[in-house]
C-alpha cells in the first residue's frame, strides 16, 4: 500500500487548467522528486495535497484515508508536513519559537492549563523544547547557536533551514519540499543534498520539487514530470535523464533538433 | 532545603524589577490629597484593561477589531443588570460581566473568522453601532438614553468600596491579575500559537495550528477582559448610558493601543496612561487641549510609527539572575561575532 495515493486530480483555476488528470504515489521510505518547467503546476499539486487549495476533482490518499477537503491542519496532524517555496518564517519569533510551534497540534496546553499552570505543562514545554533541539542538532552549527535570535535577522538559508525544522519537528510520514535549495550556493546546496537523504533515514518519506537537476538526480528514488498540467513521464533517474517527452518540455523541440 | 532558601531570594531579584513598579504603585497613592488624581489613575487601569484585551487581537493574533467598546458595554450593561435586578454580590456580577462580553464574543467570532482581514473589520464596527443603537432604543431593557443609574458601589464579602482610594486598590488588583494571566497565557503554547498566526497564517495552518480555533479563542478572551474593565466601569461611575460605548470610544482604544505598541504586554498600558494623561496635564488649554491630543499622535505615527513600545517584546526580568544558564549552547559558530 502506497503512503500517498493521488488519482486523476484535476485543479482549475478560471479557464487555465493547472493541473490535469495527475496521478502519482509515493512509498513508504521514498525519496520522489516533482520537476517540471515553470507553471507546470508542481506548487499547485502541493497545495492539492496539503489542503491549502483543495482540488476540482480527483481523489488523494495518505495511509489509506482521503484527505482531500480537510483542511490544512487536519492534513498536517495526520503526518504530511510541508515548506513552501517563498519562505514563509514567524519572522518576529526566536528560531527556538518557530520550530516549537510545528509540534503545536501534539501539545495539550488550553487556556486554563496555561493559566493554572499545573505541572504536565512545564514538562510539556520541556519535552518541546527536547525535541526541537533535537531536530536542530540536525542542521549543525547553523541554528544552534541562533535559537534565541528573531529569526528575521537570519540568512536566506537559515530561514530555510528553520523552515525545514519546523516541518519535520512533529515526525510526518512525508515531508513535502518546495524548491529547499532556491537561493542557496553550491556548497549549501550540497549540504542540503545530504539533509534530504538524512530525512528519508530518519522515517520520513519526502516529496520534493526541485529545479536543481544535480540535485534531483542524485537524491530522487524516483522522479515525476509534469509539464502543462499533466504528468508527462515518471522513473527513475536514469530513464528520465533519456526520456526525449521530457527533454522536449525543457528544452522545447527545435534545440532538441539542432542538438541532433 | 538549602537550595530552595537559595531560590528565593533569586525569584525576588529577577523580578525586581515588576515588583518595585507594584510597590510604588501600591505605596503612593495614600499620600496622593487631591482626590481628583486618584480618579484620573483609576481611569489609567480601567483603559489599560481596555487596551490590553484589544492588543490580544489587534497586536497578538493581528485581527483588527475596530469595535472593542461594544465588549465593554456588554460588561457594563450586565453587570449592572446582574447585580441590580438579581442582586448578586458584585463579585459573580464581575464573573458574570465577562462570561456575557465573552459569550457575545463567541457570537461574533464564530461565524466571522472565516472572514479575514478587512471584512472582520468591518463587522466588529457593525457590531458597535449595532450594539450603540439597540442600547439606545430598548427602553424597557436598558432605560435608553436616560442610561442606568445608581448602580451599587462593589461589595466584596460583605466589605462594601466607599472611597477613591478603595476603588483605586481594587482596579489596580484588576491590572495586575490582567497582566499576570495575559504573561501566562503568552509564554506558552497558546501565545507562540497565536504570534505564529499572525506573523504567517498560511505557515501556521500548514504546520498543524487550528487558526480557526485559536482565532475564536483569543476573540472569546479578549472580549471577556474588555467586560471585566465594563463591570468595574458600571459600578465605579455608578451611572451608564449608552454614550459611553460609541464607535469614538472604541477608536480611542485603538489610539491608545496604537500610541503605546502593540504585541507586547507593556506597550498597551504605556499608551492608555499616555492618552489620558495628555488631555488632563493639557486642561489649563481648555478646549485646545484636544490639539495637543491629536498632534501627538500624529507626530507620534510620523516618529515612531510601531508605537513607544511596539515591534518587539520587553521583558522586565532581571535575566542574570535567572537560574537557568544564559548560554544552552556552548562549541559556538565561527560565522558568528564574539559575544
Amino acid at each position: 500500500m502506497p503512503l500517498l495515493q493521488i488519482a486523476e486530480v484535476t485543479k482549475g483555476f478560471g479557464g487555465l487548467k493547472a493541473l490535469r488528470d495527475v496521478s502519482m504515489q509515493v512509498d513508504e521510505g521514498e525519496i520522489v522528486s516533482l520537476i517540471g518547467p515553470n507553471g507546470a503546476g508542481k506548487t499547485t499539486l502541493f497545495n492539492c495535497i496539503t489542503g491549502t487549495m483543495p482540488p476540482n476533482r480527483g481523489s488523494v490518499r495518505f495511509r489509506d484515508e482521503e484527505i482531500v477537503g480537510l483542511p490544512p491542519h487536519e492534513v498536517a496532524r495526520r503526518g504530511i508536513s510541508r515548506t513552501f517555496q517563498h519562505i514563509r518564517v514567524f519572522g518576529q519569533m526566536s528560531v527556538l519559537e518557530n520550530v516549537m510551534v510545528g509540534r503545536d497540534f501534539k501539545g495539550r496546553t488550553g487556556i486554563f492549563s496555561a493559566l493554572l499552570r499545573p505541572p504536565r505543562v512545564g514538562n510539556e514545554e520541556a519535552e518541546n523544547r527536547e525535541s526541537c533541539m533535537d531536530v536542530m542538532a540536525l542542521f549543525g552549527e547553523r541554528l544552534l547557536p541562533r535559537l534565541n535570535q528573531p529569526t528575521r535577522e537570519l540568512s536566506y538559508a537559515n530561514r530555510r533551514r528553520v523552515e525545514i525544522a519546523r516541518a519535520l519537528v512533529s515526525g510526518p510520514k512525508l515531508i513535502l519540499l518546495d524548491e529547499p535549495t532556491a537561493g542557496m550556493n553550491p556548497n549549501e546546496t550540497e549540504q542540503l543534498m545530504d539533509l534530504i537523504r538524512l530525512i528519508r533515514d530518519r522515517g520520513h518519506s519526502v516529496l520534493v520539487i526541485e529545479h536543481k537537476m544535480k540535485v534531483v538526480m542524485a537524491v530522487s528514488d524516483r522522479i515525476v514530470v509534469l509539464d502543462h498540467g499533466e504528468k508527462i513521464a515518471e522513473g527513475p533517474p536514469s530513464a528520465i535523464a533519456a526520456d526525449p517527452t521530457v527533454i522536449d518540455a525543457y528544452m522545447g523541440r527545435r534545440q532538441r533538433a539542432q542538438a541532433d | 532545603m538549602r537550595s530552595s532558601r537559595i531560590r528565593f531570594p533569586k525569584f525576588l531579584l529577577a523580578n525586581a524589577p515588576v515588583l518595585s513598579i507594584i510597590a510604588v504603585l501600591a505605596a503612593v497613592p495614600p499620600f496622593i490629597t487631591n482626590m481628583y488624581y486618584v480618579q484620573v489613575l483609576v481611569f489609567i487601569g480601567i483603559y489599560a484593561i481596555l487596551t490590553l484585551s484589544l492588543n490580544l487581537l489587534n497586536g497578538y493574533v493581528g485581527l483588527l477589531s475596530i469595535g472593542h467598546a461594544a465588549f465593554y458595554a456588554i460588561g457594563a450593561y450586565a453587570s449592572a443588570k446582574l447585580s441590580m435586578e438579581l442582586g448578586l454580590p458584585w463579585v459573580l456580577a464581575l464573573a458574570g460581566a465577562g462570561a456575557i462580553a465573552g459569550f457575545f464574543g463567541y457570537l461574533i467570532a464564530k461565524p466571522t473568522l472565516r472572514l479575514s482581514g478587512i471584512y472582520l473589520t468591518l463587522v466588529t464596527l457593525g457590531f458597535n453601532m449595532i450594539l450603540f443603537l439597540v442600547l439606545q432604543n430598548w427602553m424597557s431593557f436598558t432605560n435608553g438614553p436616560l442610561g442606568i443609574m445608581d448602580v451599587p458601589p462593589p461589595s466584596i464579602f460583605g466589605f462594601v468600596l466607599s472611597s477613591r482610594l478603595q476603588y483605586y486598590y481594587l482596579i489596580l488588583a484588576l491590572v495586575l491579575l490582567t497582566v499576570l494571566s495575559m504573561h501566562r497565557l503568552m509564554t506558552c503554547r497558546f501565545g507562540r500559537a497565536l504570534t505564529a498566526i499572525r506573523e504567517n497564517e498560511l505557515a501556521a495552518e500548514a504546520t498543524g495550528v487550528d487558526t480557526t480555533r485559536y482565532k475564536i479563542q483569543a476573540f472569546v478572551l479578549a472580549a471577556f477582559y474588555a467586560g471585566i474593565a465594563g463591570s468595574f466601569y458600571a459600578h465605579f461611575v455608578k451611572y451608564i448610558s449608552p454614550d459611553s460605548f460609541t464607535i469614538n470610544e472604541s477608536f480611542i482604544l485603538l489610539a491608545m493601543l496604537a500610541f503605546g505598541g502593540q504585541g507586547n504586554l507593556i506597550g498597551p498600558i504605556v499608551g492608555a496612561a499616555a492618552l489620558i494623561l495628555i488631555p488632563e496635564a493639557f486642561r489649563p488649554l481648555q478646549e485646545y487641549r484636544m490639539f495637543v491630543y491629536g498632534g501627538v499622535l500624529i507626530v507620534m505615527m510620523l516618529v515612531r510609527r510601531q508605537g513607544l513600545l511596539g515591534g518587539r517584546s520587553y521583558s522586565l526580568r532581571w535575566t542574570r539572575f535567572d537560574s537557568a544558564p544564559a548560554r544552552i549552547y556552548e562549541r559556538g559558530d565561527k560565522f558568528l561575532p564574539e559575544g
